[in-house]
């Protein structure tokens, strides 16, 4: 699905003495079948702005548009049902989605709010469960008695088993261990290739926006900072650093190689291997080759 | 020779009795002005750990000392004066409707005069860099900003045991190194023994010793070198090493003799440059 903001603005407690702007005049378009990154510090509008997306939020002014839902201050759409049946959302913090007394409840609990018989619930449950590195003796567990990682992943098979064609996640390997978090990020990317879905990950892993996305948009207080492809947003060192950013760790590497052998090893997305090659090359003194 | 702030002497844990073990014959220490990281899978025992060293938890088996006393349900009022502790999610741990009262509930328990309060109110809220949202509510910060303000409370009240359960884990990378900074200084002026849980790699690093948990065991113990050059054993048990040890890893194999296990880039840019100075 396509989505586009037009000049959005979103002001928390409007109209009352704290009233705060969150989203200041914020503009831009996602063509469907995009993975996009969203980057910013914190507080820069990061979450604000992906609760618009399936209407728990609607501008205060200007519109957004997720593929023909319109979203306005006076105009929320009547099939808002339909729109979180296509949008699924992977919060910041798993606990704000769990809430049924056994994880197997809880994962059917979308599925089953939007009419998909039993059977098939049964079936893409487990087929979800060991995706996302749990197993079969979870199901009967409350998913209030696990551990912040297991939780994180009962949290996101809840949200796959609704089959979305938006996935939107809000920092979604916080918590996860370091395989979890590969694997994770992994899946999202094979469902995002295999299935056409728009993925929008919200993360502060510039590595992972740098490996999956295929755009990028940095937020800084509430407004459109920077965007681009990956590989040339992550380089513009001086100003990523202006708005409380740096860049992947790679290329500070890669930044630091330079100024100490003074070589440039230019980054255009290469594999480590490659870079290890690249760095042989200047330390034994034959770069040319 | 610094004093044992914490103490786990055959420590075994069950959430019930119908349950599985979750922490099996767990011991260890921890020093006064010492950083001690503690990393592992997911539902490995961390939290756990972490729960039984402030009294939320007790173990069925063995028994955990803190500066000295052993922890109980008699005692737990007066183990927390000492232990300070921040969840891995904030939200559960807020009481005062603002942040500035949030930072001063745990001081107000400890009897903190009035005026010190003002003044570490200040001081706290200042170096997790959150002065500007004294008067908001807890529940309308985002992520990262709830994270800085639970950092901020408990470092009010001076515990002489930090245990911050990935209470950096919703912060932007810089953020993350700024807090880490602020507490780093503050374990070592004010010599805490300071726990950081976490699944950052970077942050281990920094740390003086790390435990590795591995299904409710003590997989190893030692210093952040050591344990990171055990790359493959790491990786069968749901772990990495940093980007600095994969790059190594990657150098070695493009032929390059790198001396010792690099921790941070300096480290390995000064091996390049000695190999390069040599051919
Ligand atoms: N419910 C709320 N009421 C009032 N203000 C809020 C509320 N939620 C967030 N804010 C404010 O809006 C701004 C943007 O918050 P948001 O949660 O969108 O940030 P974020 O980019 O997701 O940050 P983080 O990386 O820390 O999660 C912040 O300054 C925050 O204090
Ligand atoms: N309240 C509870 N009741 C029953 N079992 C629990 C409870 N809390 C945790 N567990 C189980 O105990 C084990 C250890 O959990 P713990 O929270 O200590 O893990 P952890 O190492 O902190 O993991 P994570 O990295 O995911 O936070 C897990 O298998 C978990 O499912
Ligand atoms: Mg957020
Ligand atoms: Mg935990």
């Amino acid at each position: 699905m396509d989505i586009t903001f037009k000049n959005v603005n979103y002001i928390y407690q409007q109209n009352s003495p704290f009233a705060h702007k969150a989203i200041d005049d914020l503009s831009f378009h996602i063509p469907s079948g995009s993975f996009v990154a969203i980057i910013g510090h914190t507080g820069s509008g990061k979450s604000t702005l992906i609760q618009h997306l399936n209407g728990l939020v609607v501008p205060s002014e200007g519109e957004v548009r997720v593929g023909d839902f319109l979203l306005t201050k006076d105009k929320k759409p009547k099939n808002m049902k339909e729109l979180r049946s296509r949008i699924g959302v992977v919060f910041q913090y798993p606990e704000h989605q769990l809430f049924e007394e056994t994880v197997e409840k809880d994962i059917a609990f979308g599925p089953t709010n939007f009419h998909v018989d039993a059977e098939e619930i049964k079936r893409r449950i487990h087929e979800i469960v060991p995706l996302v590195g749990l197993s079969s003796d979870f199901l009967k567990r409350s998913p209030f008695d696990l551990s912040g990682g297991q939780m994180r992943r009962v949290a996101i098979a809840g949200v796959l088993a609704v089959r979305p064609d938006v996935l939107v996640l809000d920092e979604p390997t916080a918590g996860l261990d370091p395989r979890g978090q590969k694997e994770i990020m992994h899946m999202f990317y094979s469902m995002h290739k295999q299935q056409n879905l728009t993925t929008i990950l919200v993360t502060h892993s510039m590595e992972d926006a740098l490996k999956y996305a295929d755009h990028v948009i940095i937020l800084n207080k509430g407004t459109k900072y920077m965007e681009g492809r990956p590989e040339e947003v992550f380089i513009q060192k001086e100003a990523l650093h202006r708005v409380q950013l740096d860049v992947p760790e790679v290329i500070q590497f890669l930044d630091q190689f330079e100024k100490k052998f003074n070589q440039p090893i230019p980054f255009m997305r290469q594999s480590i291997v490659d870079i290890a090659k690249s760095i042989r090359n200047v330390v034994k003194g034959d770069a040319s080759k | 020779m610094s004093s044992k702030l914490v103490e786990f002497k055959d420590v075994s844990f069950r959430y019930g009795e119908e349950q599985p073990w979750v922490l099996k014959n767990c011991s260890f220490e921890i020093f006064e002005n010492e950083w001690l990281a503690i990393i592992g899978h997911n539902g490995s025992g961390k939290s756990t750990i972490a729960k039984l060293m402030n009294g939320l938890l007790f173990p069925q088996e063995g028994e955990i000392i803190i500066n000295g006393k052993q922890v109980n349900e008699a005692n737990i009022w007066d183990i927390r004066k000492d232990v300070g502790m921040v969840f891995q999610n904030p939200d559960n741990q807020f009481v005062g409707t603002t942040v500035q009262d949030d930072v001063a509930f745990g001081m107000e328990n400890r009897g903190i005069p009035r005026d010190e309060m003002i003044r570490r109110i200040d001081h706290t809220l200042a170096a997790v860099n959150m002065q500007d949202y004294r008067f908001t509510e807890p529940h309308r910060l985002s992520g990262g900003q709830k994270q800085r303000v639970a950092i901020a409370s408990v470092l009010a009240i001076f515990p002489q045991v930090l245990i911050l359960d990935e209470a950096t884990a919703m912060l932007d990378p810089k953020g993350r190194k700024e807090i880490m900074q602020t507490v780093s200084n503050v374990q070592t002026s004010q010599k805490l023994s300071l726990i950081t849980i976490t699944h950052d790699l970077q942050e281990v690093v920094q740390a003086d010793r790390v435990i590795v948990m591995n299904a409710g065991e003590i997989w190893e113990e030692a210093k952040p070198r050591d344990i990171f050059g055990k790359k493959d054993a790491l990786r069968k048990i749901g772990l990495d090493v940093p980007f600095i040890g994969i790059l190594a890893d990657e150098l070695k194999h493009a032929g390059i003799a790198i001396s010792h296990e690099p921790l941070n880039h300096e480290e390995l840019l000064e091996d390049l440059w000695t190999l390069h100075l040599k051919t």
